[in-house]
């Protein structure tokens, strides 16, 4: 059972986090124009829809969506115990886009790496570029996010839990210990 | 002249232990005293008769790879088999007084279970011909057999039958209808169809049993049924029996303790033909056992080698070896759990198996041959293949907890076997 | 929650949320193969054998392009070749190729039974690819998936019928498919000749028939199962024309089933024996889809052992 150690963010920062970043995706994309949001299965998604609704707002073109599973390129497949489950991906066009990848947590980078050599099987886009809530470090490959919400150092006995209204009922960042 | 002391000896019939005397190779009597150059202990233990078996394939000559005289002979003693009628579908076939000559002279140098060489009914086993039955007899051949091999054409067999009447030898009959068979490696019922295996219908068994006892009650030949594995087949026995047809029934160790559903496990090592049925086949044949419908219990010690049994169900070879556990687990399962009592368990390991034969019956009394076995009914142990003195180190009992293991076989005045 | 199953030789143990998991991840896999570049990375590193005592390149091609898809290496075995000898025990055949550190065999086999019999000398994976008439496991997976996947808003198999017929007796088709249909929750109806239909299948949720009327009634699937000649020559038919007559799948004989009944075939097709060319050629048969579906189905059940092995 693990407890929980601190409160990381609350449902208010969230939002002012994911705020913030929709206008530093605007601003260092020149605007909207080829701009598509990929969230990563599974709370990458509601992540990537609510930036698409977010960037919608401030530009009046909301750029469209797509949702990775990354779960047939992972490399840590002897650490799978159960049977994972695949989902599907849904991705429209990649070739010449400027795709913004999002997740909840960024940690050794490896989800992230798998999300690349998915997305590039799919076509060649123009720019991939990445977006996270938590960068929690630990990397273990060279791998950097270009949007982060929060940076927050932690070990690695402990866990880092983004909740979501979408998948988790209300929106929130706790610090877990593993026990 | 050797002169064995059994000291502290469980004979049969009699309350308190006794020391039973062999000389040389009969048996002397019960607490006589005096010199003896030999001495075994059965600290209490069951002294009966040694068993004989109507039915053991030794594969030699020519397939000394499964098992040989050596290994099949020893196997019998550790089993407590004092006699065994060997079959005859070796390579070459036993079907020359030769051949019969040359099993006897190297069984008798090998001094181990006493060899009594059943001959081929046709030459090579083909069914076509029949051997010189007068001339096998003579060579020491005590009954004609074809087992491996249906005889398939009736025309044969009623002439075969007629001919061993006259000279009054035995024809033991594998009777499965092979038109009816096909190509069925197991019992076609439920099982079969659930484990998609071709299935070999209980009416095989049925309409040859049936063929094989009319041909008996016409000619009057003695015909021993060997290995009957249904009720369907007993049934037709009991039914000619009741008509004074000279015929006679063995069932195996296997037909009474394992069914189809032993298949379930797609393992050759329950590969045998006629196969294993049904739960009520097997409680059936129970009872026949306690009525004395059936006149013998026979192994059909059929050794293959580990390879062989690891083909795939198509393939491999039928047949299960079980010299040295087919006491200890029917003294186990049938007298252990109340099916049989002892005494009838042994008639049909003895006195069962020579009525058939018209041997006399086997006893210990004074003058007897000093063929007799001594068995642990108290301690349990599990079956261990890898133990055997047959060369087929595996068994479909393997691990089996099973008590009435003989612990020592003498045959003519001798211990035989370790 | 979920079982991690070490082979698929059969449906024993499988329940019915695992089988429908399979349909879930074989969505996933029908999606890779229609991007440009229909592979994943998802076996990288593991060795998947087939080995075909029993010839069928259809079927081997099919596992060796669901195992090449998900950048696993494949090694082939096929009977007639040097590497499998007649007579050369399962069990020496089978270390010999274990040593090449195989993580998954792809076994077809003339005697039921051989995949079990190989699983108990490997610790790899064993996927039945047909032992002898028993059991054809991913052959029922492809087609109930295909079933699964012809009608829009399909609302499941629980209620549904699916009819099979032909040569039922010699059928691991027939037998895989009833195992898997009534696992999921439907009802199967076997219609045959009675020296074709064995009486001993009973069971649960099957009902036996020998005329096609109360066999195809309600069915929403109608198999026809391959007759093959030798079944003529041995006793087991009078004559093709007399199976023809009773027994042949025809457009006037689908009116007896349901209205949007489709109609499959594990193939290959005998035309106008067991089914008429037309019926075969119609807008109701699925038979091709059956076929590709054959490639995304085998993935998933390949990625569902193997992942988490090593």
């Amino acid at each position: 059972m693990n407890t929980v150690k601190a409160t990381l963010m609350s449902g208010m920062e969230v939002a002012r986090a994911l705020t913030r970043i929709a206008h530093e995706i605007i601003e260092r994309n020149k605007g909207a124009d080829k701009l598509v949001l990929i969230g990563i299965h599974t709370r990458g998604v509601p992540i990537a829809e609510r930036l698409a609704g977010l960037i919608g707002e401030f530009e009046g073109v909301r750029p469209p969506l797509g949702k990775l599973d990354i779960t047939l390129y992972r490399d840590d497949l002897s650490e799978i115990a159960l049977q994972p489950v695949v989902k599907k991906t849904e991705v429209a066009q990649v070739h010449g886009m400027r795709i913004v990848l999002c997740d909840d947590v960024l940690y050794t980078g490896r989800t992230a790496r798998a999300a690349l050599d998915a997305l590039i099987d799919l076509g060649r886009p123009a720019v991939i570029q990445l977006a996270v809530l938590i960068d929690r470090g630990h990397r273990e490959l060279p791998i950097r996010a270009d949007y982060v919400g929060k940076n927050v150092p932690t070990s690695r006995q402990e866990i880092v839990k983004v909740k979501l209204a979408e998948v988790d009922g209300a929106d929130g960042v706790d610090l877990l210990e593993l026990t | 002249m050797s002169r064995t002391i059994i000291t502290n000896a469980r004979l049969i019939g009699e309350q308190s232990l006794a020391d039973l005397y062999l000389k040389d190779s009969l048996i002397e009597g019960v607490n006589l005293g005096g010199e003896v150059s030999h001495t075994f202990d059965a600290a209490g233990k069951l002294v009966t008769p040694a068993f004989i078996d109507l039915h053991t394939h030794l594969r030699e000559p020519g397939q000394e790879v499964k098992e040989d005289l050596a290994s099949g002979l020893a196997a019998a003693a550790a089993g407590g088999y004092g006699t065994v009628v060997s079959m005859a579908n070796t390579d070459p076939v036993i079907d020359d007084p030769g051949l019969v000559t040359d099993l006897l002279a190297k069984a008798e140098r090998l001094g181990l279970a006493r060899l009594r060489p059943a001959a081929a009914l046709s030459r090579g086993l083909k069914g076509a011909q029949l051997t010189d039955f007068a001339a096998l007899q003579a060579a020491g051949a005590v009954m004609l057999t074809d087992d491996g091999i249906p005889v398939a054409d009736g025309h044969l067999l009623r002439r075969a039958c007629e001919y061993a009447a006259e000279l009054g030898l035995v024809i033991q009959t594998h009777s499965e209808e092979p038109s009816l068979r096909q190509d069925g490696v197991m019992n076609e019922g439920t099982v079969s169809q659930r484990l998609g295996l071709p299935g070999n219908p209980v009416q095989a068994e049925a309409v040859m049993v049936y063929r094989d006892c009319e041909l008996a009650l016409m000619t009057g030949a003695r015909v021993h049924i060997a290995h009957v594995s249904s009720r369907r087949g007993l049934q037709l026995i009991e039914w000619f029996k009741a008509q004074g047809a000279p015929v006679t029934a063995e069932v195996t160790p296997h037909h009474l303790t394992l069914t189809d559903e032993t298949l379930g496990a797609f393992d050759p090592i329950y590969k045998v033909a006629p196969p294993l049925r049904t739960a009520e086949d097997v409680a059936y044949l129970r009872g026949a056992l306690a009525r004395a419908v059936v006149d013998s219990i026979g192994t059909d010690h059929a050794p293959h080698t580990r390879a062989e049994k690891d083909l795939d169900l198509l393939q491999a070879p039928s047949g299960i070896a079980n010299l040295e556990v087919a006491f200890p687990l029917l003294y186990t399962k049938l007298v252990l759990d109340g099916v049989l009592t002892l005494t009838d368990l042994l008639h049909y390991f003895q006195s069962g198996p020579a009525k058939v034969m018209g041997w006399p019956a086997p006893s210990l009394a004074p003058g007897a041959p000093a063929d007799l076995t001594v068995i642990d009914l108290e301690s349990a142990r599990p079956v261990t293949p890898s133990a055997f003195q047959s060369k087929a180190k595996f068994s479909p009992w393997d691990g089996w907890q099973l008590q009435g293991w003989p612990v020592a076989t003498f045959v003519r005045g001798r211990r035989v076997g370790s | 929650m979920m079982v991690k199953h070490r082979h698929l030789l059969d449906f024993t143990g499988w329940t019915a949320d695992e089988l429908l998991a399979l349909f879930d991840t074989t969505d996933v896999m029908a999606q890779v193969l229609q991007r440009t570049i229909k592979k994943v990375p998802a076996l990288q590193g593991f060795t998947v054998s087939t080995l075909f005592f029993e010839s069928s390149t259809r079927t081997r091609l099919s596992f060796e392009r669901a195992a090449r898809a998900q950048s696993a290496d494949v090694i082939s075995f096929a009977a007639g070749g040097s590497s499998l000898a007649k007579g050369e025990s399962l069990k020496d055949t089978l270390r010999t190729i274990d040593a090449m550190q195989v993580d998954l065999y792809v076994v077809r086999h003339a005697a039921a039974g051989v995949p079990y019999q190989l699983a108990r000398w490997t610790d790899a994976a064993i996927v039945n690819a047909g032992d002898g008439r028993r059991a054809h496991p991913t052959q029922a997976l492809l087609d109930a998936y295909t079933f699964r996947t012809s009608f829009p808003g399909f609302d499941g198999f629980a209620g549904k019928k699916l009819a099979i017929i032909g040569d039922i007796l010699h059928s691991r088709v027939a037998r895989s498919n009833l195992e898997l249909w009534t696992r999921l929750g439907a009802t199967v109806a076997l219609c045959g000749p009675a020296t074709l239909l064995p009486r001993e299948l009973e069971q649960p949720r099957l009902s036996l028939h020998h005329r096609l009327e109360p066999t195809l009634e309600g069915a929403q699937a109608v198999m026809a199962l391959r007759l093959q000649q030798e079944r003529m020559t041995s006793g087991l038919l009078p004559s093709l024309a007399e199976y023809r007559a009773r027994y042949q799948l025809t457009e006037a004989v689908m009116a007896l089933a349901h209205p949007n009944a489709i109609v499959m075939h594990p193939g290959p097709m005998n035309r106008d024996v067991e089914i008429s060319s037309s019926l075969a050629d119609s807008p109701r048969s699925v038979i091709e889809r059956q076929v590709a579906n054959g490639v995304p189905v085998r993935m998933a059940v390949l990625y569902t052992l193997l992942v988490g092995k090593k």
